[in-house]
């Protein structure tokens, strides 16, 4: 009797667990396909347009033939600058707020400040930029392109500092502290090599981020037709060129667009893995 | 005191407590067989007090092998150390006193109808009555872990002695009023000095005793009979 | 039961096993320990004997810690947490503002319950503090990690190895690696919290046989869970209990005949 209902109690348990794995598997796989989808897609338009000429001509008027080395070179220089100038000021705040104000009220109220910077729409940022530089200077410029990503680097790479600082254990700390080490050399020589991975993937990840980015270079780098690598004017970027030219209504434009596209998203793919096989590393040393 | 926070433990410091009880009960049965063997001429009775010996001696074997294995399991530390040496060295001493009783019993096998008048035999009576009282006395100082009994046995000691000395007086007479006496009163002799040695273990076990429940062994020196003196005062006058 | 605030403390006392009169390396005097308003630490009064070791015992939460941790300002790392009274190092008084943290540390070295190796290399690991204090041409260093290894009975195990991870190595090699680069640094008082706690027993036996041997050269310090641990390395045993040291004396006194009862409950395992 008694083993009856047991065994009824378990068929009932395996049922429901056999429900609840088909319906997590059924969720994954509908994920699953709309990414797969995309990528189809994004290959299928872009991989054509792809050739040497893409990596080496301008942006062509529409109905002659060009590629997009103003824009990649645009992209690369914006990007660059902009981790540049986002990287130091984000690992530095980590820092205070992981190592030297970790119990203090200002931490907790930039920690605050700095999740709202990392969630807030990119284009608010781009208005921002355009505020105070744009609007300023009195023209677009590269300049601003960068700047305003580099805001949108800075609560990246803050937050991934602070998250892992605090990883490193207490007691890592304390050892470097036993032998007489100052706080200062501790944090360069112990923290942050045990950190190392972990902020560098971080960097990565801010990087991935803003090179998809194009609200907030709309307002600040806009576009530019030609080969330009002067900071100081406006500056073509990858995302812009291909939100202005899948628009138009020409063929060539849309097709140069959606190899942009896949340009792009390539190589954010490739960054996101770099990263993935950094923290890899660092969960497993 | 209050238990352990391991059950176990105190199971096995019972346990061996109570191995080390069941022998003193062992051991002064066999202290009473040997001497009233000795009283009634009962080759019978002796008989079996040599042939019981063998119970005490596997008694001390079992508290030897669980005082180690509880050692071994338990690490045990202060007070309960110092229970588990002191069992062990109880059971060596008892096991002593039980050799002692079978050494009487053997000499009244040897002795074999051959008997002394029975007021020689008193005084080793007496004084088997006294060290029974110590050994009831210690067994029951150890039972309770009551220092203040052990150190009354441990002083009791000297009573014992003195009347040692005056029974190995009275048996030296004897012999000097008849050579024929000698053969019996030696080994009456060999029987009073067994008794006095059982008294001697009876002391030690109460110096144990109050080591488990001290810690420390007795300050002072323990007040002694000497046996010699009858022999210096009787026989031969010139050793100091 | 002795009250805890009677407790003399000893300023030269004899050696129990030559006899001679030893002097103080730490003197702890009405020592009160506070994280924020909890008293941790309550009156201790304590000395740690040049070249013997002191173990602490207690039940987890006692203090014992806390008390290392007072003995190279470690706490210092950490807001809300304050040491009152009076404890000295060869007489200077380490708790007064005007100490030098990092010079405090270098002189008392610490060990701790999880091996910390840095996330460098092992010859690094050792090389790492000596660099802090001197500077030395490549062949002194390399002679002075070596010494320091040999010192950690490691060489043999590692010296094929200098380079790889310190995290590489095993949970007891590690341990070493620790005690290595704290001598490395030639501290003259050693902190042990809880060394053992996370090695196996082989692991244990080795670092005990390493504790004898520096006992010749450091005054070394050491907590522990391990009774029998403090009972193997210890000269003198403190017991500690509710943040009040209750019991401080010769370690072959402490565990055959405490004179305390709550000492006697605690090593027997009667506890609570």
């Amino acid at each position: 009797m008694a083993a009856r209902t047991v065994t009824a109690l378990y068929a009932r348990r395996r049922l429901r667990n056999g429900l609840t794995m088909g319906l997590a598997y059924a969720a994954t796989g509908f994920g699953l396909s709309w990414l797969v989808l995309i990528l189809g897609v994004l290959l299928y338009n872009g991989f054509s347009g792809l050739s040497l000429a893409v990596f080496t001509e301008m942006t062509p008027p529409p109905g002659a033939a060009g590629g997009l080395l103003n824009p990649i070179m645009g992209s690369l220089v914006m990007t660059a600058i902009a981790v540049a100038l986002g990287t130091p000021l984000g690992i530095l705040a980590g820092t205070y707020m992981a190592e030297y104000g970790r119990y203090d009220k200002l931490t907790t109220v930039v920690r605050f400040i700095n999740d709202i910077l990392l969630s807030a729409p990119s284009i608010v940022i781009g208005l921002f930029v355009y505020e105070i530089m744009v609007a300023r200077m009195g023209h677009f410029s590269g300049w601003a392109g960068a700047v305003s990503l580099a805001v949108i680097v800075v609560p990246v790479v803050v937050r991934t500092t602070e998250d892992m600082l605090i990883l490193v254990p207490d007691t890592l700390r304390e050892a470097a502290a036993s032998i007489g080490l100052p706080r200062a050399l501790m944090i360069g020589k112990i923290a942050y090599r045990a950190a190392r991975a972990g902020m560098i993937t971080g960097v990565l990840l801010a990087v991935a981020r803003i090179s998809g980015e194009t609200a907030p270079l709309l307002f600040t780098a806009l576009n530019n037709q030609f080969w330009s690598l002067d900071m100081n004017a406006p500056v073509a970027s990858l995302p812009v060129v291909i939100f202005q030219f899948a628009l138009s209504p020409y063929k060539d434009w849309q097709s140069l667009a959606w190899t942009g596209a896949l340009i792009i998203t390539l190589a954010v793919l490739t960054l996101s893995i770099i990263a993935r096989v950094f923290a890899a590393k660092r969960r497993s040393s | 005191m209050t238990d352990h926070t391991a059950k176990a433990f105190d199971s096995d410091l019972q346990e061996l407590a109570r191995m080390v009880a069941e022998m003193g009960g062992l051991a002064e049965k066999q202290i009473a067989d040997a001497v009233s063997a000795l009283a009634r001429r009962d080759s019978a009775l002796a008989q079996r007090v040599t042939q019981a010996d063998v119970n005490i001696d596997t008694l001390q074997r079992e508290i030897e092998e669980k005082a180690v294995l509880t050692i071994a399991r338990r690490q045990p530390m202060a007070v309960d150390l110092r229970d588990i040496v002191g069992a062990l060295r109880l059971a060596s001493d008892l096991e002593r006193i039980g050799d002692l009783a079978k050494n009487i019993a053997k000499r009244v096998i040897a002795l074999n109808g051959e008997f002394p008048p029975p007021k020689l035999i008193r005084g080793v009576e007496h004084m088997a009555d006294m060290v029974l009282g110590q050994m009831k006395a210690v067994l029951d100082a150890y039972a309770r872990r009551d220092d203040s009994k052990a150190m009354a046995v441990w002083r009791g000691d000297e009573e014992i002695d003195a009347v040692c000395t005056s029974v190995f007086r009275e048996l030296l007479t004897y012999m000097l009023e008849d050579p024929r006496n000698i053969t019996f009163c030696i080994h009456l002799m060999f029987c009073a000095k067994n008794v006095e040695r059982m008294g001697d273990h009876a002391t030690n076990i109460a110096e144990t005793v109050h080591y488990i429940i001290e810690g420390r062994p007795i300050a002072d020196q323990r007040p002694k009979g000497d046996t010699l003196a009858a022999l210096r005062g009787g026989a031969q006058q010139n050793r100091n | 039961m002795s009250s805890v605030t009677a407790y003399t403390v000893p300023t030269v006392t004899p050696d129990p096993a030559s006899g001679e009169e030893l002097e103080p390396k730490v003197l702890v005097q009405n020592l009160n320990f506070y994280y924020g308003d909890n008293r941790a630490l309550k009156d201790i009064n304590v000395s740690l004997f040049n070249g013997k070791v002191t173990a602490f015992i207690g039940p987890s939460g006692c203090g014992k810690s806390t008390l290392l941790r007072v003995l190279n300002r470690m706490y210092d790392l950490y807001p809300n947490q304050r040491a009152a009274g009076q404890v000295t190092l060869d007489g200077e008084d380490i708790l007064s503002a005007a100490q030098d943290l990092n010079l405090l540390r270098a002189k008392v070295g610490m060990v701790f319950q999880k091996p910390t190796p840095f996330p460098m290399t092992i010859y690094e690991n050792i090389a790492f503090g000596i660099r802090l204090y001197e500077k030395l041409p490549k062949s002194e260093l390399d002679g002075r990690v070596q010494h320091a290894l040999q010192r950690a009975a490691l060489w043999d195990e590692v010296k094929d190895k200098l380079g790889q991870n310190g995290l590489s190595l095993s949970g007891g090699q590690q341990q070493r690696l620790c005690i290595a680069r704290t001598v490395a640094v030639q501290p003259e008082v050693i902190l042990l919290d809880e060394p053992c706690s996370a090695l196996d027993p082989i692991s244990t036996a080795k670092i005990e046989e390493l504790i004898d041997e520096l006992a010749d050269d450091y005054t070394l310090v050491i907590v522990t869970h391990n009774m029998q641990q403090a009972a193997r390395v210890s000269d003198f045993t403190a017991f500690m209990y509710l943040g009040e040291l209750v019991e401080f004396g010769e370690t072959s006194n402490i565990f055959t005949t405490p004179s305390d009862r709550r000492t006697q409950d605690y090593i027997t395992g009667r506890f609570g």
